[in-house]
């Protein structure tokens, strides 16, 4: 496999994208993948437990300095900012929100563009911010792939738009799309 | 964002010209923090540098900003729910117990505390102690004063925390927070009550060099959300003081997401979301 990892940002309208790519995956898929999702503030329990339902891998909203391990779907806490670490370990932050928003899309898709570089998959789903676009560019400068879901298949469009004004993507995919580019890496 | 190198560049330079030394702090976490004063203050890292060396102020206001200061009333209500039902009650029957915020921020948490002690009939035979490094925020908390508007969230947390029981549906109480605080909505002001504000002992204190500045061991240590911005090592070290500094079986509040990794985690029981000084 050529790519160590792949990042999945989304907000508004992409709980079922997450869930349905959640459960196509093969259950050999032998690398992390980091879903930072935008969550209302008081729903802070139960969205881990939800997306597991029909996951085939193990969904963790990791501790601070967790290892981070291959097969595993990691969700960023709620109300914390998620980075990776070089050495594959986590790092939590409480500063404040960014973009209206902790867990950030971008602070996350900003650590791990440093620290996959090339080999880092980077998704921006449905949602109604901007949230991910400054993140997406951040994973194509450092060579990674940038994909958005194609805006006519979102129910809210305004984050894959704005990643696209920001940077020039490499694939406007459908759920379904992403699903098979993601069982060929 | 800044690569490691410029990190390291930037950590050395100040750990020449400071007492100030960043070296274990988390990498990508302390780069982020980086990347925020130089767009905040529209400059480029040489720029900071050469700043940082020529002005100890504008140092100073880095090392401020650097740190970060987010707290809330009432944090994670169910922590607090916990505490009172499981924690602060095994030491109903001690003549004292003393209590340690390391890292308290703007001290949201110390009255949180004081205010829960109070209604469990302990607030007179607690001794609280506050520690930050950073003194403007010590400053806010020794005044008990917070923006009203973003903090709605702390009255549903007073009422999660001080009138419902988790435990038993039925345990409903009606105290009003206007017995702690008062809300002001013309000023945006929410104020601590004066018997709060006069109690806790605030104390500036660095947790990497200082150690425990105050001549007792403690019941319970909070140190909640501080330890996310070290490195494990680091964190390690602080973990081996807060033992030597706890009362046998005191406890250790952590963050919601931050645990305790490695041969340090032997010399706790964890027990749900607390550790116990073995």
């Amino acid at each position: 496999m050529s790519y160590k990892a792949v990042i999945i940002g989304g907000s508004a309208g992409s709980f079922q994208v997450i869930t349905k790519i959640l459960a196509n995956l093969p259950a050999g898929f032998d690398i992390p993948i980091f879903l930072c999702l935008h969550r209302l503030k008081h729903v802070r329990t139960g969205f881990e437990e939800a997306l597991s339902i029909k996951s085939t891998l193990p969904i963790i909203e990791p501790y601070d300095k967790q290892h981070i391990r291959p097969g595993k779907i990691y969700l960023a806490p709620a109300n914390y900012h998620m980075y990776m670490e070089l050495g594959n370990t986590f790092s939590l932050s409480t500063e404040p929100p960014v973009n209206h928003s902790r867990p950030s899309i971008d602070l996350s898709f900003f650590s791990a563009a440093y620290t996959y570089k090339n080999k880092l998959v980077g998704i921006i789903l449905s949602g109604a911010n901007k949230d991910g676009a400054l993140g997406l560019k951040q994973i194509k400068l450092a060579g990674g792939v940038a994909i958005v879901q194609s805006p006519d298949e979102c129910q809210v469009k305004t984050m894959p738009t704005a990643a696209m004004a920001a940077t020039s993507v490499d694939y406007v995919y459908t759920t379904d799309q992403i699903i098979s580019f993601l069982k060929r890496i | 964002m800044l690569s490691k190198e410029e990190i390291t560049l930037f950590i050395n330079v100040v750990k020449k010209i400071s007492t100030y030394d960043f070296s274990d702090y988390s990498e990508r976490s302390f780069a982020r923090r980086i990347d925020k004063i130089l767009s905040d203050n529209r400059m480029e890292l040489p720029a900071l540098i050469s700043k940082v060396k020529s002005s100890p102020e504008f140092l100073e206001k880095v090392v401020k900003d650097i740190t970060v200061n987010t707290t809330e009333l009432f944090r994670d209500p169910s922590t607090w729910q916990a505490l009172r039902f499981r924690v602060l009650n095994k030491f109903e029957n001690q003549s004292v117990i003393n209590i340690w915020h390391a890292g308290c921020s703007t001290g949201q948490e110390v009255y949180s505390m004081l205010i829960l002690l109070n209604e469990m009939g302990l607030f007179e035979k607690a001794n609280v102690f506050a520690t930050d490094l950073n003194t403007d925020v010590l400053n806010v908390a020794k005044k008990g004063e917070y923006k009203y508007r973003f903090n709605i969230d702390y009255l549903d947390n007073f009422d999660k925390v001080i009138n419902e029981n988790p435990f038993n549906y039925e345990d409903v109480v009606n105290v009003p927070y206007t017995k702690y605080f008062q809300v002001d909505q013309n000023k945006d002001l929410l104020k601590m009550n004066d018997f709060l504000v006069n109690k806790p002992l605030f104390r500036k204190q660095d947790l990497i060099n200082d150690g425990n500045i105050f001549y007792t061991k403690f019941d319970l240590i909070l140190c909640r959300n501080v330890l996310i911005y070290f490195n494990h090592e680091l964190q390690t070290r602080i973990f081996e003081m807060f033992h030597q500094n706890l009362f046998a079986k005191g406890y250790l509040v952590l963050g919601a997401h931050e645990s305790m990794l490695g041969p340090v985690a032997a010399k706790y029981k964890r027990k749900g979301l607390f550790y116990v000084k073995k």
